[in-house]
């Protein structure tokens, strides 16, 4: 339970948090749905990346989130906490995963030969979209654990047009 | 922590750099930028408060730019 006052007892704990101011809500919602709203990458992509951002930072409450448009089974999330191991995952997905595990706590590790590896996969539009869309989970994670945000029932993937959970 | 960009400039005649390399994906760009320009030209917290915060987030974050 947040440590903030929040307004409808309806609505998401971190919607209705960020709700205190808005304006400021609305455009964040805005740039953090894009990549998902505007087909910028595979959607298991970004799911994947999502929850093993949420996975490093042990944030209950992005890890609540499911996208089932994203098509990921049950044993491919599970495998996700050691998908260097695992022959689960794709090229790419491995390539972004890489990336991805380190965006919390290990950024300046993130090395030429990570980027090399991911531009195979990727082109540079792509390539900026998934390093956007995985500083956001990041800031997610932060923002959802710095305000104590509890994890929410039946919560799903970003889009403009939804709360955000 | 490469000193080389990671990806070009999508703006021609200039080098890469956060707004240039952003603009490979012009959407996010602009939704990037409505949102931060929000936060620094409105709301209730001191312009001062922000950017004493910006500064030691990003000496901690160890980032020169």
């Amino acid at each position: 339970m947040t440590w903030l006052p929040s307004a409808a007892a309806s609505t998401p704990e971190f919607d209705a948090v960020l709700g205190l101011r808005p304006e400021l809500r609305d455009l964040f919602r805005r740039f953090y749905a894009t990549p998902w709203d505007d087909d910028l990458l595979p959607r298991s992509v970004l799911e994947l990346c999502r929850l093993r951002v949420a996975g490093v930072h042990d944030c209950a409450a992005e890890l609540a989130i499911q996208d089932p448009e994203a098509g990921l089974t049950p044993e491919k999330r599970a495998a996700l906490a050691h998908w260097q191991d695992s022959h689960a995952f794709s090229p790419l997905e491995r390539a972004a995963l890489a990336i991805a595990e380190k965006m919390p706590w290990q950024h300046h590790e993130i090395s030429d030969a990570d980027y090399a590896e991911l531009r195979r996969h990727l082109d540079e539009p792509a390539t900026v979209a998934l390093t956007v869309a995985l500083a956001l989970f990041d800031a997610g994670c932060r923002l959802r654990l710095v305000l104590d945000v509890a994890p929410a029932p039946a919560a799903t993937a970003p889009s403009a047009a939804r709360p955000l959970h | 922590m490469s000193t080389r960009p990671r990806v070009s400039s999508a703006l021609p005649g200039q080098p890469p750099h956060f707004g240039s390399v952003m603009a490979q994906q012009p959407d996010l760009l602009a939704r990037f930028g409505a949102l931060y320009a929000t936060f620094w030209s409105e709301g209730v917290l001191p312009h001062r408060i922000k950017e004493v915060a910006r500064i030691r987030n990003a000496r901690i974050t160890d980032c020169g730019f």
